[in-house]
């Protein structure tokens, strides 16, 4: 089990490491998300009242928009000559490499949305430090599932052409609960009497169902 | 299955034809709804094709699991051939409510839970189609549709429950959907007629193009082994 | 408990394998005993290449059994994959990690526990101690193999499937090759490659395979 364990923090380590060593994947997920913010202020122009009201949405969309970046890239990786055949031919269950692969991403994301929180906060002139645990709290449980989902539709379009449209238009639809609980759970947090409990709860299953389907998922579809 | 598909789908489709006529006759000679005008025939086909579009993915998720289990290309031609039919009902379901939405609501569209689900649905088939046609090796574009056929199944309740809270617990609802209306009395015979119509209409509908996937494949290998031959 | 390698052996019968409508391998029986090397030769197109990928569990059986140490490959293929190894025309190795990081991260896929000396050595065995600290992404193809290949010296595997094992060396690498392989069939252990050139097996005692068509066959001197 400890080996299994390390086989998938080997997986994720190297992804990291990599990542760190080439400053490829954190750094254009975090001034791309820098470029999102500037045109959300260009665009809607807000003042500070409604900047508070559209703060939630406006943090989830910079982030799905953010992770799609760096979901693309994930398999990118195992181009690199026959590295996914490598992970293939390995002694470990495909579960394995996916949970590999998806602590790396989930890692990354949770690094750039940790970046991205008080730069939003300091733009957007809004202040609400003070729940500051609790958002945060509230984009782990979401990013907790957009990557378990995202990196399984990565490893679907790896091959595709034209893959990273095809990832955008396959993970949106599929991502609608976790963009409508995470969005709600935020506003509910942001206003006195809002209720969190029940977009928390939807948050958790979201979560879960992804977390138990997606490495079996991956073993059918890698299986050739 | 294929051939089978080839000797029945005549058969089927003179039926679909037969039960569609009667149930259109019945809808069309049916009193007009007190409230709503002439306006309530258009939720025959609004209803129906609704039933249809989800019992297609039904279908659908079920036809991806066995090819997943047994990997027989059968099941891969079904589930191809039933995402196609499963985009048509949603597409009419979703063009019907809007037709319908016009004169109820005034406007052509209106985020109801229940359109909204349709609309995810729309676009889940689309992305079916897409991630089928953008991979180059039949094998992992099989493999891939199925499982994002199962994923989709598994997230579509989710979607479902999610929108539908979404639209309660923000703001109530302020008119009902199109597929909310009871229909009693009167209104009942055309409506089960018309779904059995749209039964039959599903039927040969995945009949006919399962036929037309199984010819392209059939068509796409000879040209291969073709090509392979005259390089030698 | 670990079956010695004297009882180490290797069975298929009846091997078919197509892609879509097309049969590349059509029957294959093939057993080997422990300490014995095969060596497949054949044309292009011939088989030999879907051959090792279903005996290194890449592919999947469609039709008939693949048996090694008394293992079924439908049943414990994840087993298998620990005890045999394969290396191909891709090296699996990645660019942006050090040869030792290249083997570390091969050992914990491989579920095996290799110590920093262990590695060391194993990286000077293969001729790279003065580059052990820098990125595999400079190294030459000959370097990258041998690094590749020294991936059998870190456990030995009780099956080794090597596809065109001699491209990419040079004269001294390939006495070098030889030599490894010499004392790893001393040691009992399986072989299997294609080659295309019988003349630097020619060190090895060796049995030919002649595959045609997705048949072995008794001589290729009537190839058309």
């Amino acid at each position: 089990m400890s080996k299994l364990l390390r086989a998938a923090y080997r997986i994720a380590w190297k992804d990291v490491v990599g990542d760190w060593r080439r400053r490829a994947t954190l750094s254009s997920m975090l001034f791309f998300a820098i470029a999102v913010l500037v045109v959300f202020q260009v665009a809607f122009d807000p003042d500070r009242l409604e900047a508070t009201r559209l703060l939630p949405g406006l943090l989830w969309v910079t982030i799905l928009f953010t992770s799609l970046m760096g979901l693309g890239r994930v398999f990118q990786a195992e181009e690199e000559d026959g590295a996914l055949e490598g992970l293939l031919l390995s002694a470990v269950p495909r579960g394995v490499l996916f949970l590999g692969k998806w602590s790396g991403n989930l890692l990354l994301t949770l690094l750039v949305e940790l970046a991205l929180l008080p730069l939003t906060l300091v733009l957007f002139n809004v202040d609400v430090w003070g729940q500051l645990p609790a958002i945060v709290g509230i984009l782990l449980l979401g990013t907790l599932g957009l990557t378990g989902l995202g990196v399984l539709l990565a490893a679907m379009t790896q091959t595709a052409r034209s893959r990273e449209t095809l990832l955008a238009l396959l993970l949106l639809p599929l991502t609608a609960p976790l963009l409508i609980a995470g969005v709600q759970a935020l506003a509910a947090l942001l206003q006195p009497g809002g209720e969190v409990e029940p977009w928390l709860r939807l948050l958790v299953i979201f979560d879960l169902v992804y977390l138990a389907l997606a490495p079996w998922a991956f073993g059918w579809l890698v299986t050739e | 299955m294929i051939k089978w598909f080839s000797k029945w789908h005549g058969v089927v489709f003179v039926a679909t034809l037969l039960t569609l006529l009667t149930g259109l006759w019945l809808v069309l000679s049916a009193p007009a709804d007190y409230q709503q005008g002439d306006a309530v025939r258009i939720l025959y086909i609004h209803v129906p094709a609704a039933k249809m579009s989800l019992l297609s993915y039904l279908f659908l998720t079920v036809a991806s699991g066995m090819y997943l289990w047994r990997r027989q290309e059968p099941w891969d031609i079904l589930a191809e051939a039933s995402v196609s039919v499963g985009a048509a009902f949603t597409a009419l379901t979703l063009a019907s409510g809007s037709i319908w939405g016009k004169p109820m609501w005034g406007a052509w569209w209106a985020w109801d839970a229940r359109l909204t689900s349709m609309l995810v649905l729309l676009i889940l088939f689309m992305g079916l189609m897409a991630l089928r046609n953008a991979l180059e090796d039949p094998h992992k574009a099989a493999r891939a549709t199925a499982v994002l056929a199962i994923i989709g199944a598994v997230d579509l309740p989710i979607i479902h429950y999610s929108v539908v809270w979404w639209r309660t617990l923000h703001q109530p609802p302020s008119f009902a959907g199109p597929a909310k209306q009871t229909i009693t009395g009167d209104l009942l015979p055309p409506l089960l007629v018309m779904s059995v119509a749209f039964i039959l209409l599903g039927a040969w509908l995945l009949m006919v193009k399962s036929r037309e996937v199984a010819a392209r494949r059939a068509w796409e290998t000879l040209e291969t082994e073709r090509l392979e031959q005259s390089h030698g | 408990m670990q079956p010695s390698p004297a009882d180490a052996r290797l069975q298929v019968r009846d091997l078919h394998h197509a892609f879509a409508r097309h049969r590349v391998l059509q029957g294959i029986d093939l057993s080997l005993h422990a300490g014995e090397c095969g060596v497949l030769l054949g044309a292009n197109g011939s088989g030999k290449s879907t051959l090792l990928a279903v005996l290194a569990t890449r592919l999947r059986v469609q039709k008939g059994s693949y048996q090694l140490l008394g293992l079924d490959v439908r049943e414990s293929a994840e087993e298998m994959r620990g005890r045999l190894l394969f290396v191909g025309h891709h090296t699996h190795l990645y660019g942006h990690l050090t040869p030792l990081e290249n083997l570390l991260f091969f050992a914990d896929l491989q579920l095996i526990t290799a110590s920093e000396e262990r590695l060391r050595a194993v990286v000077a065995a293969v001729g790279l101690e003065k580059f052990a600290e820098q990125p595999v992404r400079w190294f030459s193809a000959g370097m990258r193999k041998r690094l590749a290949l020294g991936r059998m010296l870190l456990r030995q595997p009780e099956l080794l499937l090597l596809d065109e094992p001699y491209s990419a060396l040079d004269r001294q690498g390939v006495i070098w090759l030889n030599q490894v392989l010499q004392s790893y069939l001393t040691a009992g252990g399986m072989l299997l490659m294609a080659s295309h050139d019988p003349e630097r097996i020619a060190a090895l005692p060796h049995r030919q395979l002649y595959l045609r068509r997705g048949r072995l066959v008794q001589s290729l001197e009537d190839e058309p």
